[in-house]
């Protein structure tokens, strides 16, 4: 296992739009203390890149932009399997999101595979979102990463 | 979806989760609930996670669960799990959870209702300003890095020697505000990244800040003892170790995956890892917990000082003349080291409390000498609309549960249907029109924290008075509340 976070680069200062609320990537599970999620996508690529934004879209509302700087985080995870990374991963973006006081609007993802992912988040300030729900971390309870046929689908459950 | 675990009848208030329910349970379940909260908690998985809890290596006489127990990840919210590190016994941070030391503080104060009805609006406003509440929200106690570490180790009296409080206030907290054994050593520096800026944070979620009326007296010895009355008006104060507690704890779910390997443990859910409690990794994890825990004492300790401020503000006298007196501070999510007899033999045990609370009995040598008589004062929040409670710890949850008992009201409805079928805007409205002004710094919270989605704290601690691990001493309602 080993565990890195490098913050690359303040980007320049520019006015950005993301796309409003597009079609949710993730389907809510229910559990009576916590919040589940199940996302599902045909490349792992796009599977610990959908878990990732679901996070986003579960806690926070974003507001008018008053800090438009972007901020690139580089992320590196290794684990012994495929769910220990996934979970590793969203802990880890759930980590540098409170360090750095940002909230992570799009994932670029280099390189994955079952044992490790390479990859730069890009957030932008906190104070351009209201953010509704603290997500404390992602747990191991009831979790699933797995691959049936083409399609690969994860569940998980955080602590709220 | 409803369990179909098997539930012997013991009496009215005990139930058996039989040890043959699942090849691998080590000990029984023990339920403590009646019939009509049972049909709640029968409706997720929670009796699931106790049988869970049972594989345990080390567990002593039973996975026992409090009446409010509800579905956690892992270990059960409610649950409390003994091991005997004589006996290859386990410590979990799955058994703490990720608010490590989240608790509950309550402060008495002289006013009657009637005293401060006219400028409640101007208190909860005050309240709301002055204490730093919200997501990742910030502290105006802004402390170096060499503070925090004494933090980590000093806990409450951190503050106190800040001028933050007072002797007495140590005296009145578990653990007298600082669990001995804290290593900062053991703590990553991510830990200390997340942690230094909250010092003094409410945080959000079920987090609160209420002002209280007494509505209901139980115990005449302890009220007289404890200076309480009908109409008082109390504050009471749930926080815990925000961003350094759950970071710690990811840290050493991550460390402990590879003990399962490595020390043979079998256990049904990953989130249950852990390690022998006399293991490397698991005196580093206790290390880094207490470390936790001293951070979430200290941070009450805050909070309390900027009510206490809040008050003197809005009422104009000092909070020593409005007898604004800690009653007491209990954590709920912790693990301990704690010495009980066991076949006439004394034993170190290591009890895990997640989503429980401390409930020593009266006459236990840890307590200070002002509650020797009546036992610990154990405090138990419910919801923002319904009551709280104010109990005392009995002889009988030492033998029965190891000083333990229930901690709140637990969640009946999951937030996102609490979210869905409430609307906070009319929410507000019912609250106010009963005399509770709310001050939130989100409306989603309001919704999500609705009393419709807990179970009533009223079910809760007639459970646990009538069982006997607890005594009611009076019950509380609320007048005002603080939400993150």
């Amino acid at each position: 296992m080993s565990r890195s976070m490098v913050r690359l680069h303040h980007g320049p200062l520019f006015l950005f739009t993301l796309p409003k609320k597009a079609v949710k990537n993730y389907e809510l599970l229910e559990h009576t203390a916590d919040i589940g999620i199940r996302v599902k996508a045909g490349e792992l690529a796009g599977l610990f890149k959908s878990a990732a934004l679901a996070i986003t879209d579960i806690s926070a509302e974003r507001l008018k932009i008053q800090y438009p700087e972007k901020h690139k985080i580089v992320i590196d995870q290794k684990a012994d399997n495929v769910e220990e990374l996934f979970v590793n991963w969203l802990n880890e973006l759930l980590s540098a999101s409170a360090v750095e006081g940002l909230i992570f609007e799009d994932i670029q993802i280099n390189q994955i595979n079952e044992n490790f992912i390479d990859a730069v988040a890009v957030g932008c300030d906190i104070r351009n979102y209201k953010v509704n729900t603290e997500i404390k971390a992602a747990t191991y309870h009831q979790l699933k990463v797995q691959k049936t046929g083409s399609l690969w689908q994860a569940e998980v459950i955080f602590d709220v | 979806m409803p369990d179909n675990i098997p539930l012997e009848k013991i009496d009215d208030y005990h139930w058996r989760i039989p040890r043959s329910y699942k090849p691998g349970m080590r000990v029984d379940g023990l339920v403590y609930a009646d019939e009509k909260l049972l049909k709640d908690i029968r409706q997720d998985k929670a009796l699931e996670q106790v049988a869970n809890v049972a594989f345990l290596p080390g567990i002593v006489k039973a996975s026992m669960a409090m009446p409010d127990i509800h579905w956690g990840y892992g270990f059960p919210i409610g649950g409390v799990a003994v091991t005997d590190p004589e006996n290859g016994g386990v410590v979990s941070p799955g058994g703490v959870g990720f608010d490590i030391n989240c608790g509950v503080r309550l402060v008495k104060t002289n006013f009657q209702y009637d005293d401060i009805k006219p400028k409640l609006k101007e208190l909860v406003y005050a309240l709301f300003s002055d204490v730093p509440c919200g997501v990742g929200s910030k502290g105006n106690i802004r402390v170096t890095s060499k503070e925090e570490k004494q933090i980590l180790v000093r806990g409450s009296k951190w503050a106190v020697g800040q001028g933050f409080g007072t002797q007495e206030d140590l005296e009145c907290t578990e653990e007298f505000g600082a669990i001995p054994g804290a290593d900062p050593e053991a703590v990553s520096e991510r830990a200390y990244e997340r942690g230094k800026q909250q010092a003094g944070t409410l945080g959000s979620g079920n987090h609160f800040l209420e002002v209280q009326v007494i509505d209901q007296l139980y115990g005449r010895e302890e009220c007289d003892s404890l200076g309480l009355n009908l109409g008082q008006v109390v504050v009471m104060i749930h926080s815990g170790s925000r961003g350094f507690g759950y970071q710690i704890c990811e840290d050493y779910v991550r460390t402990m995956m590879p003990c399962l390997k490595k020390y043979g443990i079998n256990v049904p859910d990953r989130q249950l890892v852990c390690s022998p409690v006399n293991s490397p990794e698991a005196k580093q994890y206790l290390g880094a917990m207490r470390c936790a825990a001293n951070y979430a004492w200290n941070n009450r300790q805050c909070l309390m000082h900027l009510t206490r401020k809040a008050f003197e503000r809005v009422f104009g006298t000092s909070w020593q003349k409005m007898g604004m007196y800690l009653i007491y501070d209990v954590a709920h999510n912790i693990a301990k080291l704690e010495k009980y007899e066991i076949g006439g033999k004394e034993k170190t045990l290591c009890v895990h409390r997640k989503g429980a609370t401390r409930a020593f009995g009266p006459g236990h040598s840890t307590l200070p000498e002002r509650y020797k008589k009546i036992g610990q004062p154990v405090v138990i929040p419910g919801d923002m609309g319904r009551n709280s409670y104010l109990l005392v710890g009995t002889q009988k949850a030492m033998q029965e549960t190891f000083g333990s008992t229930c901690h709140g009201a637990g969640r009946l409805k999951s937030r996102t249907a609490a979210s869905r079928s409430i609307n906070s805007d009319m929410l507000l409205k019912e609250l106010e029109s009963k005399g509770i002004i709310i001050k939130a710094s989100g409306r989603q919270t309001v919704a999500e924290e609705a009393p419709q989605a807990y179970k009533d704290v009223n079910d809760v601690v007639d459970v646990v008075h009538n069982a006997g691990i607890s005594k009611r001493v009076c019950r509380m309602r609320p007048v005002g509340v603080i939400k993150g």
